[in-house]
């Protein structure tokens, strides 16, 4: 039987890393509700939009915008993979991870110039010691992420792709669907048209009305100007939104990885306890039966 | 005239005796008794181990003390037990009084030596240490024995002990020129028949003789009284002292299983009138191992190696009985139930096993590099655990995932075929030669060999196995 004291001192150890995922669970619960409250209230908005500019492009209408149509050549291509600044939410790091080398190496095999860009502290050591460089890293998004800050960087994607640097992004993230479901996936942001599809939420009305042949909008003072505010928004929304549902994904993660943690140190400590009492409890017999025999020898 | 005294009490396997004061027997002599239980004529011996004063002797029975009464006869023999010794023991299968128990004819022209003996001295033990290649991975690589060494097999029921040990008798005994002792210590007595049978069989090399006939058999049963137990490892050992003091040549001994000499010991010293000590055993514990494991030692004439199996009490190694055979041996091997109950077998514990010679200036450098590597790499793996079982393998850092993948190939790849357990693994016994082994774990280590399956490391000889069995896998899913 192993040794009492140690089996105690795992105990009270274990015990302290109880105390610790326990705190970090409830941390995560509030943070995640925070997180979710405003990922939900972006996918309104960001459905809305993408549905508008997706019957903007059904419409049939005449009109073009560069984000919309695919470049002649896809030679450079940016990759983005959002993992967290943080570790302890089981697997999230990890899968964000594991997808985006995935999709790097299958990007590579299409494109000339691939660059990658990494958020997340996680990602960013992850590649290193897979000794791939990240071209570019981004550390400053946490549990809320900010629109200004993301609005930066899908202002630089766009200047690229206007300025035809940039033929192709990529985005690799955990899209939240339910608390119990969140996915990895890839989405191609940039050229936008690529993303229209059976996914994106169609206003029924819409495809009536380029059915019947005309069209549900009306625009003023033209189409082209309201195009060119419209859609590069609907870019920068959909940015936001990956980085959003990345942050609640990754809190989700961590609640239900810190949860599980604390349940797996709840066992252990049953273990252990039920190993030390018998541990402790042979040694007390161990020992009566040496004062027992010593008595009962000096006395024959 | 002899020496006749009468037995004045009897203790379970102990019995008392008077003597004329003036001519007391000496301590370890052997007296005998004649004993007519329901018409059946025996002789008991028993063995003096107590001067009670005024004449009165305590002796340990050596056989069943049933039928024994007060006011019989017991005559001194004038000397301790003594057995035959000699090339009349090989293929002879004995008890523990030297008598052939197999049916054969008596040996009463062979030399026969007293089994209480006094081990070598300092000035004649041989200083030399060469590694003795075993061909099983583990034992190899991390616990490597000792040529004229001891080395000892722990571990608790049913982890597979003997398994090993007639494992290293078929590996080691029928590549081996010189002579070889078995003692059978209140082991199973089917274990024992099995043995001798399967001696009987195995040839030596291709000489077309079999093993039998290097071989001395030497049994004290689950079924004998303690005394008998106590003393058979002695009877054993005398035999293979023999062999290394008269002929020079190597001998090996093994002894199964040597907890059971502590057992009996325990079992007769309160009898004895002994205080007991720690969790109930013998105060001379340490005296008594001391004494067998000091005379099973390699002198100039010539060398004993012994494997022994030791059996752990509740898988608890600091009982005292196999803590005191902790300290004689060379070599030794710790047996993990948590191990085997992973299906790994040799279930050797990598960590708590070690060598004498697991050391650069023994083995070498290369091996002793590959070696600590190897135990590093499970020992992260160890500690990681805990990690492990509360937050998952996810949380791991890059580097410790590396580690985790490794180590859990390692551990797989430490289990090896064995020739005696064919039946039970389907696979034929793999001779893995040290050169194999070295190579195959370094390669492990330096990550060559990540891409294959955990799986296809089980029960596999060299690492090139391990690469065939992969494929198998591979074509059959």
């Amino acid at each position: 039987m192993a040794n009492a004291r140690a089996l105690d001192k795992r105990r009270k150890s274990i015990r302290n890393i109880k105390k610790i995922t326990r705190t970090m669970e409830l941390i995560a619960t509030a943070r995640f509700k925070k997180a979710m409250d405003r990922a939900t209230a972006a996918s309104d908005y960001t459905r809305r939009i993408t549905g508008v500019v997706s019957d903007l492009a059904r419409a049939g209408l005449e009109v073009s915008h560069p984000l919309l149509e695919a470049p002649d050549k896809t030679t450079e291509a940016t990759l983005l993979v959002l993992t967290g600044n943080r570790g302890l939410c089981g697997g999230y790091n990890g899968n964000a991870l594991r997808m985006g080398v995935k999709t790097r190496t299958a990007l590579l095999a299409d494109v000339e110039n691939l660059q990658l860009e990494v958020s997340g502290k996680r990602g960013i050591n992850g590649f290193k010691f897979r000794d791939i460089e990240a071209n570019e890293t981004f550390t400053q998004f946490d549990d809320q992420p900010q629109y200004a800050e993301v609005e930066k960087i899908a202002n630089r994607y766009l200047a690229a792709y206007e300025a035809g640097k940039l033929h192709r992004l990529d985005v690799t993230y955990t899209k939240f669907h339910t608390v119990a479901r969140q996915e990895i996936v890839t989405e191609t942001l940039l050229p936008l048209g690529s993303i229209e599809g059976a996914d994106t939420p169609v206003d029924p009305s819409a495809v009536a009305a380029r059915e019947s042949g005309e069209s549900l909008y009306e625009f003023v003072p033209s189409a082209k100007s309201i195009l060119e505010e419209v859609v590069p928004t609907s870019f920068r929304i959909k940015l936001f939104k990956c980085f959003l549902d990345a942050a609640v994904s990754e809190q989700v993660a961590r609640m239900i990885a810190m949860k599980s943690a604390t349940e797996a140190a709840n066992d252990m400590i049953k273990d252990l306890s039920r190993t030390y009492n018998r541990a402790r409890q042979s040694q007390i017999t161990g020992e009566i039966m040496e004062v027992i025999g010593g008595v009962e020898a000096l006395e024959g | 005239m002899a020496n006749i005294g009468k037995i004045t009490q009897v203790i379970g396997s102990t019995f008392d005796a008077e003597f004329n004061a003036d001519s007391m027997p000496a301590i370890y002599n052997a007296v005998t008794a004649d004993i007519d239980a329901g018409g059946q004529q025996r002789k008991l011996y028993g063995e003096i181990s107590k001067h009670l004063g005024g004449g009165r002797v305590r002796c340990v029975a050596l056989g069943s003390t049933e039928g024994l009464r007060r006011g019989a006869d017991c005559v001194d023999t004038g000397a301790p037990v003594s057995v035959p010794v000699g090339e009349e023991t090989l293929g002879r299968v004995f008890n523990m009084l030297g008598e052939p128990v197999d049916g054969g004819e008596a040996l009463d022209k062979a030399e026969k030596r007293s089994i209480h003996r006094a081990a070598p001295a300092v000035s004649e033990l041989s200083t030399n240490t060469e590694l003795f290649e075993t061909g099983i991975k583990v034992v190899d690589l991390l616990t490597p024995f000792v040529r004229g060494g001891k080395a000892g097999l722990f571990g608790g029921a049913g982890l597979g002990k003997t398994v090993i040990l007639t494992e290293l008798i078929a590996r080691i005994a029928s590549q081996h020129g010189g002579y070889s002792v078995f003692a059978g210590v209140g082991e199973r007595t089917r274990e024992g028949t099995d043995l001798w049978l399967e001696m009987q069989e195995a040839k030596i090399g291709d000489t077309g003789r079999s093993v039998i006939e290097q071989t001395a058999m030497v049994f004290g049963q689950m079924n004998e009284p303690p005394g008998a137990r106590l003393r058979v490892a002695l009877s054993a050992l005398t035999m293979a002292e023999y062999f290394r003091d008269s002929t020079g040549a190597d001998t090996l001994l093994f002894v199964d299983n040597i907890f059971r000499f502590s057992q009996a010991g325990s079992e007769v010293s309160a009898l004895l009138g002994r205080m007991p000590s720690a969790v109930g055993y013998q105060p001379t514990l340490a005296t008594e191992m001391g004494a067998l494991q000091e005379r099973i030692a390699s002198t100039d004439k010539g060398a004993i190696t012994s494997v022994q199996a030791v059996y752990v009490p509740a898988d608890d190694p600091t009982d005292p009985a196999p803590a005191t055979a902790f300290g004689q041996l060379d070599a030794f091997l710790y047996l993990e139930r948590s191990i085997s109950e992973k299906g790994i077998y040799p279930a050797v514990d990598p960590l708590a096993s070690s060598s004498r010679i697991l050391d650069p200036a023994y083995v070498g450098e290369h091996h002793y590099a590959v070696a600590r590597k190897v135990q590093t790499t499970l020992q992260r793996y160890r500690e990681l655990q805990d990690i492990i079982a509360i937050l998952g393998v996810d949380e791991l850092s890059e580097e410790d995932k590396t580690v985790v993948h490794r180590a859990r190939r390692i551990e797989r790849f430490l289990s090896q075929p064995f020739y005696v357990a064919e039946v039970f693994t389907g696979k034929s016994g793999e001779f893995t030669s040290l050169a194999d082994t070295i190579r195959s774990f370094e390669e492990l280590c330096d990550g060559k060999w990540d891409h294959l399956p955990e799986d296809a490391f089980m029960y596999v000889g060299a690492i090139e196995q391990a690469e065939e069995q992969a494929k198998k896998m591979a074509a059959k899913a």
